[in-house]
């Protein structure tokens, strides 16, 4: 509330005090005769008096609970703020896990590929084995894939992409 | 002076009212893991006439291996949205 940046809460208990006080004379102490005189004026502004006290002491009252419920939340964002960093690096962590397992394995399975290719393979395989495996590398080496199916190939390796688009 | 008096008291029971105000704490948008920030690679085709058959072979085996890790990535989000979501529910008052 924006009083309470001009007055402070001394001055708040302040007004609420005198307003009580101002009740106290001109609805109690009314017999007295100098009181008695300036009764009816002292009972009204007592009663406004009163009223602004009780209206601040309530505004400031829940003030001071809403600047508790700020403070609440904002350790509330503090905290999920440094879960949520302590969760980015663990989730950071497992994709290059995950990642460098998926490259390895794939590299592993293009070098068992390479070893028909530079005839590495058969260094370790003998008897019937051996025979054929020297016949898919007869195979590999004498039969080229044909446009066509390389074409096929690549026309679905680009499925994504429109014509004329760029990723 | 009953009429003004009952008129006062209900001008400071609403003044409680009055006061309430939303509170002024907004929680930062949470970053996203870098590595799911980068976009998935493009899959490899192969360019030659007379290619192999372990060529395409290889080509295939990449782009199984760039398949796998786009869609480590789309997991990766998955997980994120769903923990940062579990985060900031129990932020609210």
């Amino acid at each position: 509330m924006w009083i309470f940046t001009v007055i402070t809460e001394y001055v708040v208990h302040a007004i609420f005090a005198v307003g009580v006080i101002g009740i106290i004379i001109g609805f109690v102490l009314g017999f007295i005769p100098i009181i008695g005189k300036y009764k009816l004026p002292i009972q009204i502004i007592s009663l406004l008096v009163f009223t602004l006290g009780v209206y601040l002491e309530g505004g400031l009252a829940d003030n001071k609970e809403w600047e508790l419920k700020v403070k609440e939340v904002e350790a509330k964002v503090a905290k999920a703020e440094a879960e949520a960093a302590r969760l980015n690096t663990e989730l950071q962590a497992s994709l290059t896990t995950k990642n460098t397992v998926i490259k390895e394995k794939g590299e592993t399975i293009i070098k068992y590929v390479d070893r028909f290719k530079d005839r590495e393979v058969l260094k370790t395989i003998e008897g019937p084995e051996r025979v054929r495996v020297e016949e898919v590398i007869k195979y590999v080496e004498s039969c080229p894939v044909p446009k066509e199916l390389l074409d096929i190939h690549n026309n679905a390796a680009k499925l994504s992409k429109q014509e004329g688009q760029k990723k | 002076m009953k009429f003004l008096a009952s008129i006062l008291v209900l001008l400071s029971i609403s003044g409680c009212a009055l006061f309430q105000k939303p509170v002024p704490v907004v929680p930062k948008f949470p970053d996203p893991v870098p590595e799911l920030m980068k976009k998935c690679n493009d899959l490899k085709t192969i360019e030659g006439d007379k290619v192999a058959i372990t060529e395409l072979l290889k080509t295939v085996v990449q782009n199984y291996t760039l398949y796998y890790e786009c869609s480590n990535k789309v997991e990766g989000w998955q997980d994120w949205y769903n923990q940062q979501k579990r985060v900031f529910d129990n932020i609210k008052p």
